[in-house]
């Protein structure tokens, strides 16, 4: 997959800028961002359902305009805030869904419902937002597609059935199938993502493995010793201007930029009674990666990212 | 070519469908019935009244002035506008449309299955409404237009929902915004139905020739057969409707 200056204009407010971005064969691409980044906007573009501005994509080595239908035959999509109607059965949906491919194994259907455990005799309608993207996910997956373009897919699932789709997400990539997934969920995506990319107001602001990423952070500490410190205890540390020893100087508390090494080093000459450190939420990395570069996030636009 | 788009419309449809063409043929029925009762009213009417209601006393001219006048095609008219909407349009606005254009289908074989399925109901009403007269075609006093007559009625009556039904499902396909869809489609349907109207009354048959209703019934099928010039204006009037919705279609983004 290659978006090479992918720009959509929206009036006047920009939907994608310059957009330039490779994801290869058999990785897991997790594709972060908050709402009104610009992240289903990509995926759409990627889907021809909209047209982009300039700039240029191609998907599996293929033009999503040109040889649409070609390449959706190859891809499996759940769309952001995935909608299914009506009086029918979720099996006859799901039919009627493999009919749209030419058709898809019931066997292949029934093991994926049986697994995320979705009842397909159930009426759409009657289905909670759980099941219904339960319902999204069944048909993403079973066509085994060569890639799989995920938009939100863990919303309203609960954390055993999250924990199973990330199963079948790394099951999927242990068999060469490529995954696109954005979330703005830091957390959801980086369990079975190799790399992640960030985006915000519509720019890639950040592109990396998953754990280069992690290292740039800044994580919030608490430190607690059974006894008081000296004061000048932990001066040397690197970046020791963020932390701060309260007056009892038995806890500490501030800030770790990137890799925690230097501070645990110095903690472990002391007897350290509990010890706190967030983990750095995604809100916070895109402020790392935008200090300076903009100003305050923008308020959310009222469409979908 | 996969149907899977064209069977599910219509399965999707048919509760409704169903209830659409035994309620149409209903009116049909219980309009037609009043026959007898009627001729005595219709010839007691002055002459220069019955001429400006277009009616007279023959089964034929009863039926064109009321049945086949006034209230099947509106109801085609509804039929039509209402399956063309949700053709692209409601779809598009619910979200469902994204699912299924991300699917091996392009949008042009999308909107030509719906157009084909609400094709497949308008006749299937038509069809109803006929066998539904011809029940009562003796019993009502109407045996003086003959089934076939009916039957190119019925035909123009289907062809006149697929009108209809391709001006929604075009300004749709254009648009993906059901409001304009309905406010567009009813405003031409009202346009027409009045233009039909005064057309008649002021000699002007040029305004005449510009409404649907002039095609489906100013040939006059009940007396006069199967009008196949007329049949042919409106589905060459349908099929254009039709492309330049796909034109925009194709052309355009999918509304998120």
């Amino acid at each position: 997959m290659e978006l090479r200056e992918l720009t959509k204009a929206y009036g006047a407010r920009r939907g994608l800028t310059g957009l330039t971005l490779q994801v290869r064969r058999g990785e897991v691409f997790g594709y972060l961002g908050p709402n009104g980044a610009g992240k289903s906007t990509t995926i759409r573009l990627l889907l021809d359902l909209i047209r982009p501005t300039s700039g240029e994509a191609r998907v599996l080595g293929l033009d999503p305009r040109a040889d649409g239908v070609a390449l959706r035959r190859r891809v499996g999509y759940l769309p952001g805030d995935f909608v299914c109607d009506g009086r029918q059965s979720v099996r006859a949906y799901l039919r009627f869904l493999a009919a749209l491919r030419g058709g898809v194994p019931q066997t292949a259907i029934d093991a994926l419902a049986d697994r995320l455990g979705l009842d397909q005799t159930a009426r759409i309608k009657s289905l909670s937002k759980g099941n219904r993207q339960k319902v999204g996910l069944v048909q993403a997956f079973m066509h085994e597609p060569e890639l799989l373009i995920l938009d939100e897919p863990s919303a309203g699932l609960d954390p055993l059935m999250q924990q199973t789709f990330l199963d079948m997400v790394a099951e999927a990539s242990a068999a060469g199938q490529t995954v696109f997934m954005s979330s703005h969920i830091m957390s959801e995506v980086e369990a079975v993502a190799d790399r992640v990319g960030i985006i915000r107001d519509g720019r890639l602001v950040a592109l990396d493995a998953v754990a280069n990423l992690r290292s740039g952070t800044v994580r919030d500490i608490e430190v607690t010793f059974d006894a008081a410190v000296p004061p000048g205890a932990f001066e040397d540390v690197a970046g020791a201007d963020r932390l701060r020893l309260d007056e009892t100087r038995t806890v500490l508390t501030g800030q770790v930029a990137g890799s925690p090494d230097a501070l645990v080093k110095a903690l472990a000459a002391h007897t350290v009674l509990s010890l706190r450190a967030t983990e750095p939420a995604l809100e916070e990395l895109f402020h790392t990666y935008y200090d300076g570069a903009e100003a305050a996030p923008k308020a959310t636009s009222a469409s979908r990212s | 070519m996969s149907s899977a788009v064209f069977a599910k419309s219509l399965t999707d449809s048919r509760r409704g469908l169903i209830g659409w063409a035994v309620g149409i043929a209903l009116v049909g029925v219980v309009y037609a019935s009043t026959y007898p009762s009627q001729k005595e009213n219709t010839a007691n009417l002055p002459e220069a009244l019955r001429e400006s209601l277009n009616i007279d006393a023959t089964a034929a001219g009863y039926l064109h002035a009321s049945v086949f006048g006034v209230i099947l095609p509106l109801l085609a008219m509804v039929y039509g506008i209402m399956a063309g909407s949700r053709a692209v349009a409601s779809d598009e606005e619910s979200g469902q449309l994204d699912l299924l254009l991300a699917h091996p289908v392009t949008r042009t074989s999308l909107a030509a299955q719906r157009f084909w399925a609400l094709t497949v109901g308008a006749l299937a009403i038509a069809v109803l409404v006929w066998l539904g007269l011809l029940t009562v075609r003796s019993s009502a006093e109407l045996t003086s237009v003959t089934p076939l007559e009916f039957l190119a009625q019925c035909l123009n009556l289907a062809l006149l929902a697929v009108f209809f039904g391709a001006l929604a499902l075009g300004v749709g396909a254009a648009t993906g915004k059901r409001n304009v869809v309905l406010a567009a489609s009813a405003a031409v349907g009202v346009l027409a139905y009045t233009a039909s109207t005064f057309a008649g009354q002021l000699d002007a048959d040029w305004l005449a020739w510009l409404t649907p209703f002039h095609y489906y019934i100013g040939g006059e099928p009940l007396r006069n057969g199967f009008q196949w010039a007329d049949a042919a204006v409106l589905v060459v009037a349908s099929a254009v409707f039709v492309g330049v919705g796909l034109f925009r279609f194709n052309r355009r983004d999918v509304n998120a």
